[in-house]
């Protein structure tokens, strides 16, 4: 029995393919990072890298551990939606050393919420500077932490 | 130094007008020239394979003093084509891990595999089939650095039998079949690519992919016509007439498919007028005019329509030197066209914002890896690797047994 | 004799090829413990993202406009500082009253987020009498169920994480821009610096310790809602805010289905 012989040029292009496909998947093997497929299709080792940073903001309840007192007052205002570092600024590094202050909020500081815009919702009390006592500071007649109170 | 694009000619247009999202309103756009520059040239690729494809499959004779030429255009091109994506990657060092973990749902996936298939499973394959028994007799007689790629291409087979050449044209035969639909695939797939964007209207639209492969296969026509041409004038030979003609009927018919399916789209798009409409149409007539109203509808598709029309009707009393002069013309008309008509696609989409509220004028630098100077580089440098590629494989003192342009006067077989 | 060879050769083959890859699986093994030791992230080890479903909401009617989530944003994840890279921007929508006798319903509708809204809104260049109504809107990641953005990326590098969160893994993309491309909303950008694509985290960093984003806990008027959606805490501000408002989604038709809620939404805004 004569078995056909496979021409020598397809033989030959047999061979190269197989190679070639045989690296393709030993490198596909290789180089597939390891956390590939642990929850999806990616690379599971990102979530952790990506809860890894660390926060920049301290968070309200940071504040709360030592600040009770302030936080009782403000509870009882318009201003207990509003965190602590929405007007003091990023808390980290008091809440790490309580050495370093912060900064109470500059006096335009006010003007960023309440410097009135038809755009605001009329719920917000809001003040045109231009007519509103000019010539004082805002924490001269109001007390933000509690902004029903006067001084 | 950077050029208002918007209209090709210096302007000082505001960034953007309307309202668009902030994360839009750069100065730069995301995919600029050298994402404009890929689809143009896999549409090259695709559209002179279909021109062998015509040789080999469907036996056009007429036009077999291109073949060898079309497939060598085609692999100029493909060789470049990975470039121009891989300037544009923000991590090119990465870019292997397309083809380790390709995310199948991506249409921008298949490209590794598609790319590869089709470069190695079909071009040079059906080349190789086509070449091989030259090869054989070329590697005997030639030396030197020409003489060991001869060589190295016989793969060490050096059967010449006409047992082996018959078996050598069925597979190039086979191979060509495979190779039409792989080759609405390596087009087809960047069409989609825009078409699937449902977040862009100007692209995400189901004719995209249609109009892409119907573009490319016209470009990759008027390609070939433009290298015969080229070269038949470097190499002070006659260009055969009869080929030429065959060359811009197919030219002809696929350029009226070509632009009825656009015109289709614009009609559609302008009946339907969804929203966002009014904003597109602003943008097309301000943004986009030197480009699409004069580059790809003016100078890429009446202007060809009626010179090629013309031709068919009246190609019997027109001398032949004009008829060569207008091919070439339509051919480079074409060319400019396509481009500018993937510059539309890319560019457009870009300039209309999402807020569907405002559009963009994005600037394009001229120096820069994703600027002109970029650009200009990449597109020529196929024309360069396809010198080199005729200089090896379209040599006229070689003696052949395929389908060349031009014959040398001592040929054999 | 010949037969003795071949068999020979034979082994030798086979086992020359398992020896190959039992080292190919003890090298990859052995690079992944070691990326294991050398990279320790500080990420908390008691999170299991399979039992959390991060929501994010907004009511438009508490908006003041003030821009101050768009700065905290900014600050907590170290966004780059230009015009053009934002995961949360402001929109302020200013419309127009219409002619008098025109016959519709209302004018011109103008639209601007000068800076994302990140130092707040200067005055608007219409006059208080002829504007009809006017009002912020805050927009971000919509996490939506089908993502659009992670069904593209060609490698894998931007995904659904289980919690809800659709992060992008910066050591993973190649910078292609097909998602940022993808997004119907806007909120993706490429990172100048990383030439990767970024966009909101919901913070992962934070909500993985049981702290909220920046953006909400900057928030003066509660116009950011944020809770977990599987296992709600007491008193879940997510569940209130669906129970007491009509709810709406930006661009329900294109089938993203975001998951990202809207009270108080004007037909206006895209």
């Amino acid at each position: 029995m004569v078995r056909p012989k496979m021409p020598p040029q397809i033989f030959r292009l047999v061979l190269l393919t197989l190679a070639i496909v045989v690296t393709y998947i030993i490198a596909r093997y290789l180089l597939t990072p390891a956390s590939f497929r642990q929850y999806g299709f990616y690379r599971g080792e990102a979530l952790a890298e990506h809860a890894s940073h660390t926060p920049v903001f301290a968070g309200r309840k940071a504040c709360l551990e030592c600040h009770e007192d302030i936080q009782a007052k403000l509870f009882k205002g318009e201003h207990k939606t509003i965190g602590c570092e929405t007007c003091h600024g990023v808390g980290k590094e008091h809440a790490d050393n309580p050495d370093v202050k912060l900064v109470k909020i500059g006096d335009n500081g006010c003007l960023r919420c309440h410097e009135a815009s038809p755009s605001r919702p009329a719920w917000l009390k809001q003040i045109n500077p231009k007519n509103h006592y000019r010539e004082d500071k805002c924490v001269s007649c109001h007390v933000p932490h509690q902004p029903n109170e006067v001084p | 130094m950077s050029l208002e694009v918007t209209n090709i000619v210096v302007e000082n247009l505001p960034r953007f007008e309307g309202y668009v999202y902030p994360n839009e309103s750069g100065a730069h756009p995301l995919w600029g020239f050298l994402i404009v520059l890929y689809p143009y040239i896999t549409g090259l690729v695709a559209g002179a394979f279909i021109m062998a494809s015509l040789v080999r499959v469907f036996r056009v004779k007429p036009l077999e003093p291109v073949y060898r030429l079309s497939l060598l255009t085609a692999l100029a091109f493909l060789l470049c084509a990975t470039l121009p994506l891989l300037f544009h990657l923000g991590h090119p060092e990465r870019s292997f891990q397309i083809m380790i973990t390709p995310h199948l749902t991506s249409p921008m996936a298949i490209f590794g595999f598609v790319y590869a298939w089709y470069l190695m499973a079909v071009l040079l394959l059906e080349l190789w089939f086509d070449y091989r028994e030259d090869f054989v007799a070329w590697s005997q007689t030639e030396s030197g650095i020409p003489g060991i790629i001869y060589r190295a291409f016989t793969l060490g087979v050096n059967d010449r039998s006409e047992k082996a050449v018959a078996l050598d044209h069925q597979m190039s035969w086979i191979i060509s079949i495979v190779g039409i639909p792989s080759a609405f695939l390596l087009h087809g797939y960047v069409g989609f690519i825009f078409g699937s964007i449902k977040a862009n209207p100007w692209w995400g639209n189901v004719l995209m992919p249609i109009i892409f492969i119907l573009s490319a296969m016209v470009s990759g026509i008027a390609l070939c016509v433009f290298n015969y041409m080229v070269l038949s004038w470097v190499r002070r030979r006659q260009v055969d007439m009869r080929c030429l003609d065959v060359m811009g009927m197919f030219l002809f018919y696929a350029l009226v498919i070509d632009a009825t399916v656009e015109a289709l789209d614009w009609i559609h798009r302008a009946y339907s007028a969804v929203e966002g409409f009014h904003v597109m149409e602003y943008m097309a007539r301000e943004r986009l005019f030197y480009t699409l109203s004069i580059g790809q509808v003016l100078v890429g598709t009446l202007i060809p329509l009626l010179l090629l029309g013309a031709l068919q009707l009246l190609r019997k009393r027109v001398p032949e030197n004009v008829r060569k002069r207008m091919y070439f013309t339509c051919a480079s008309f074409i060319l400019v066209g396509v481009f500018a008509m993937r510059w539309n696609v890319v560019m457009g989409g870009q300039f209309f914002s999402k807020s569907l509220r405002g559009v963009m004028s994005y600037k394009l630098q001229f120096a820069g890896v994703e600027g002109w100077l970029m650009g200009l580089v990449l597109l020529s440098l196929p024309f360069i690797i396809l010198i080199v590629l005729i200089k090896l494989f379209l040599s006229e003192r070689l003696p052949t047994s395929g389908h060349v342009p031009h014959r040398a006067e001592n040929v054999a077989g | 004799m010949k037969h003795f060879v071949s068999r020979r050769n034979m082994l030798a083959t086979v086992g020359g090829a398992i020896a190959g890859l039992v080292s190919l699986v003890a090298a990859r093994t052995a690079r992944g413990a070691v990326k294991k030791i050398l990279v320790a992230t500080n990420a908390p080890q008691d999170y299991d993202p399979h039992q959390h479903k991060w929501l994010m909401c907004f009511d438009v009617d508490k908006c003041i406009g003030c821009g101050l989530c768009v700065d905290a944003c900014k600050t907590e994840n170290h966004v780059p500082q230009g015009p053009t890279y934002f995961r949360t921007w402001i929109e302020r929508y200013l419309i127009r009253k219409p002619q008098p006798g025109s016959g519709v319903t209302r004018g011109e509708v103008i639209v601007d987020s000068p800076n994302g809204g990140r130092d707040g809104f200067p005055p608007p260049t219409v006059p208080r009498e002829e504007i009809l109504k006017s009002f912020f809107v805050p927009k971000l990641c919509n996490l939506c169920e089908r993502s659009p953005c992670t069904q593209v990326c060609p490698v894998g590098a931007t995904f659904d994480a289980p919690d809800g969160a659709v992060l992008v893994d910066p050591n993973y993309c190649i910078g292609c821009g097909f998602c940022i491309q993808a997004c119907p909303y806007g909120c993706r950008f490429l990172n100048p610096e990383t030439k990767t694509a970024e966009k909101c985290t919901l913070c992962y960093h934070r909500i993985t310790r049981g702290l909220k984003p920046a953006c909400v806990e900057i928030c003066p008027t509660e116009a950011r809602i944020f809770g977990d959606v599987k296992h709600p805490v007491e008193n879940d501000p997510i569940q209130a805010f669906i129970q007491k408002n009509k709810v709406f989604s930006l661009k329900p038709h294109l089938g993203t289905d975001p998951r990202t809620l809207y009270a108080n939404l004007d037909k206006e805004v895209r």
